[in-house]
């Protein structure tokens, strides 16, 4: 079976009210590759997955999860 | 001083305005290929032609480095992030791909109808940047485009 990495980062940024472009700024990337790993476009490396935990002060995998297709 | 906020307005900036050229310049730059295959000799062909060699160069370049040559390193930092290498890579490999099938192409008409050096060149260098531009162009704009 097919599996994607799932994340609720959007979730979690809206909650403390952080747009894309400020939860970028923070982590260092632009805001398209903000947009792409919330829309599960882009699945990020394990240095930006831990770069965004870190910036949504979450353990990693608490925003991201594997998920079956 | 350029401050922290102002990089990353200006690499978001730069890439929008990069997302919205390479579907352009991918235009512009196989629309020239009728230079090569009507053209006879003469001044005005040779210039034209040596203006492909360039803009081939150029995108060339503009493909395989960061590109935003004159900005600083900070802002070609940012505007390079995980997402675009990414993208740049994927372009890359179908460009490539494009390429190299090509060349094979050539290699096989050659054996019935012998085609010249600068003829092949030009049918593998359009065929693996303009791959690579219009799929670059076409990653690049959906990740804009998304959310």
């Amino acid at each position: 079976m097919a599996e994607r990495l799932a994340n609720r980062l959007k979730d979690k940024r809206g909650e403390l009210g952080l747009t894309q472009a400020e939860l970028a700024e923070r982590v260092g990337v632009t805001r398209k590759t903000v947009n792409t790993v919330e829309n599960g476009v882009f699945v990020p490396s394990a240095l930006l997955a831990l770069k965004l935990a870190r910036a949504l002060g979450e353990p990693v995998e608490a925003l991201f999860w594997l998920s079956a297709e | 001083m350029m401050t922290e906020r102002s990089v990353a307005e200006r690499a978001e900036i730069l890439s929008r305005r990069r997302a919205r050229m390479l579907p352009v310049l991918a235009i512009i730059y196989l629309s020239q290929q009728g230079t090569y295959f009507i053209g006879t000799v003469g001044n005005a062909h040779l210039v034209r032609l040596g203006a492909w060699v360039i803009l081939s160069i150029v995108l060339l370049l503009a493909l395989v480095t960061k590109g935003f040559w004159f900005h600083s390193m900070e802002v070609r930092e940012l505007v390079d992030d995980e997402n675009t290498r990414a993208n740049r890579l994927d372009a890359i490999r179908l460009g490539f791909s494009f390429g190299m099938a090509a060349a094979i192409g050539c290699y096989l008409i050659d054996h019935f109808e012998p085609l010249a050096a600068g003829e092949v060149a030009h049918l593998v260098l359009t065929l693996g940047i303009g791959a690579a531009l219009i799929r670059f162009a076409f990653l690049e704009r959906r990740a804009h485009r998304d959310g």
